[in-house]
């Protein structure tokens, strides 16, 4: 008879307090894994919508007239291309979706515009992600919609700026706000129309820092850049910025406070049932000791049942919260799930490593208990 | 051979010291029927757990086959115990969840055996148990659970069978049945210790030890 054979005869004896442990486990096992999908999820689905927010960090070349860029929102200096280049080779560095733009006021056909001149949007090198904005073709142009409105433009029209050709690609949706009247080109065209080969105002990019501890991250973002392009200087959207921080701080808080306490009540409640377990148990132990069974043999009988009851709770507990997720996750984050939401592995075994142990953990002091019990008392017991 | 020698027993209570034992010196040699008599309270049951290496005794020593019980290691108690003693109880004890061959075979572990089902059913058969060998102890009679904790006494071949009230739960035929499995392992070598407060048991045994107070009277 061997102690896998006692533990699982004994659970089939007492079934409801096997399953009430199972249970326990269940629902602590569901709950880390519909937390931690959701948890990742919601991460994903908040940096995709703060991302549809814009950029939320500005690099001008360092001679920039701040208060005129602050009150434009253009900087009148420029600096070389290569910085993009620079600044997306650059290793360790917490940004991304790098932009290069050229942007200059200018009139045309009596309406005051921003030319804007677009290239690629790049990505350091491993951190490639989808583009957050469209690339515009060489003869393709932008226009902006209070300038389609004003200027009566529509897609096909075929116009000039300072005799060059472009044919109206797209007449964009109103933003309400500085996009309304730009034009935008590809940068180099916009390069040659300005007079300003090779050059660029402008660096867009986002941010990666969240909230870091002891230190203000534009401080840490001005550290970075500094080093590797000591003629530009670094603004950040802050509202935006913090927004995006604070929400996915708000996520992890959450998970932080809600996992340790299902944690902690499932494990009251799996070391409970294990006390009520050994009382009942007691007359049993009684026997074993006196049959000659030594207090390990006896400890390992209440923590083998512990590990049986983990590894089905474990089992159980992933295919539920594993459902929960598919289930209401979809509803939940509507851009991502589609693409993030599916069954994890490497929670599986997790789950499966951690759970027994979790309930070998919380029925630790009952098996103490039974390995305490004086046999001469509990079989003069009747 | 078993040795007490100047054996007490106390526990601490909330209305002070209770002395289960008050310097109990006894001998029982190898191969006697021993009956431990007296009233409830009288100090039999502490005595048979004494023996039975599950019960520190607060003074004196207790030798069986010239090893000092309560000198040796709590592992090596348990092995004793596995190895040399079988137990039968008033209220039978048996494990609720297993099936009578698996209740007597679940001492074989502990002593360092494996298997052993084919020994438990012929000794189930000897005890009129051959049909029973499948059934849990909640689907048998007061009798057949006592016949079935003795063949798990007996499993394990042990010097020593340990019996306190065996026969306190049972009617007469049944008592008498569990006597004579007793007396049987008596007649084949074993010593037997049994305590009682009743007589049946008077006429089986070598030796009728009186108790009163935790002391041996004669």
């Amino acid at each position: 008879m061997t102690v896998l054979n006692l533990v699982v005869k004994e659970l089939w004896h007492r079934k409801v307090n096997f399953l009430l442990a199972v249970l326990a486990v269940v629902t602590a096992v569901a709950m880390f894994i519909a937390f931690f999908t959701a948890g990742k999820a919601s991460e994903r689905e908040t940096a995709r919508l703060m991302l549809d927010m814009g950029y939320n960090l500005r690099i001008i070349a360092k001679d920039t007239d701040i208060n005129q860029f602050l009150l434009t929102g253009l900087a009148n200096e420029t600096m070389p291309e290569e910085y993009l280049e620079k600044l997306a080779s650059a290793k360790g560095i917490s940004y991304n979706h790098l932009l290069a733009t050229l942007q200059k006021r200018i009139t045309w056909r009596g309406v005051d515009v921003v030319l804007t001149g677009l290239a690629p949007e790049v990505c350091p090198p491993g951190r490639a992600k989808p583009p957050m904005i469209y690339s515009i073709k060489p003869g393709e142009l932008y226009v902006g919609y209070g300038v389609a409105q004003a200027l009566g433009l529509k897609e096909g029209d075929a116009v000039d700026i300072e005799g060059k050709a472009f044919t109206v690609a797209k007449c964009l949706a109103e933003s309400g706000g500085v996009d309304d009247v730009r034009l935008q080109c590809n940068l180099r065209e916009a390069q040659e129309i300005l007079g300003l080969p090779g050059q660029i105002n402008e660096i867009n990019a986002v941010d990666c820092l969240c909230f870091v501890e002891g230190g203000d991250p534009v401080s840490i973002l001005r550290k970075q850049i500094g080093l590797i392009l000591p003629e530009a200087q670094v603004y950040q959207a802050k509202a935006m910025a913090t927004t995006r921080a604070k929400q996915r701080q708000m996520v992890r808080n959450l998970f932080a406070v809600i996992m340790p306490s299902v944690v902690i009540a499932c494990g009251l409640w799996i070391g409970i049932l294990a006390i009520m377990n050994v009382r009942d148990r007691q007359q049993e132990i009684g026997i074993m000791r006196a049959l000659g069974y030594g207090s390990s043999r006896v400890a390992v009988l209440f923590l083998g049942k512990a590990v049986v009851i983990g590894l089905f709770g474990a089992i159980l507990g992933f295919l539920i919260g594993t459902g929960l997720a598919f289930r209401f996750g979809p509803d939940i984050f509507k851009i991502t799930a589609q693409t993030i939401i599916k069954p994890e592995l490497a929670l599986f075994v997790r789950s499966v490593v951690f759970a027994p142990v979790f309930a070998a953990i919380s029925s630790f002091i009952p098996a103490m208990i039974a390995v305490t019990y004086d046999p001469a008392v509990t079989l003069r017991e009747e | 051979m078993v040795v007490l020698e100047g054996v007490s027993k106390s526990y601490p209570t909330a209305q002070g010291k209770v002395e289960a034992l008050h310097e109990v010196t006894l001998s029982m040699e190898k191969g006697e029927f021993v009956v431990l008599c007296g009233p409830s309270g009288s100090g039999k049951t502490t005595l048979l757990m004494t023996v039975a290496a599950m019960l520190h005794p607060t003074t004196g020593s207790v030798t069986v086959g010239q090893r000092n019980l309560y000198q040796m290691s709590s592992r090596a108690r348990a092995k004793f115990r596995a190895e040399r003693i079988g137990f039968i109880f008033q209220m039978f004890h048996l494990v609720p969840y297993l099936n009578v061959v698996e209740n007597v075979v679940l001492g074989a572990q502990a002593a360092g055996r494996s298997g052993g089902s084919v020994q438990a059913r012929q000794l189930l058969e000897r005890l009129g148990l051959d049909g029973r060998a499948h059934h849990r102890p909640s689907q048998l009679s007061a009798g057949e659970k006592q016949r079935t904790a003795i063949a798990r006494a007996l499993f394990n071949r042990p010097k020593i069978i340990l019996a306190d009230e065996p026969t306190g739960n049972l009617d007469g035929d049944n008592a008498t049945s569990v006597l004579g499995h007793l007396s049987d392992f008596h007649r084949n070598g074993g010593t037997v210790v049994l305590a009682t407060h009743g007589e049946r048991a008077e006429q089986y045994a070598d030796r009728v030890v009186y108790m009163s107070e935790g002391e041996v009277r004669s």
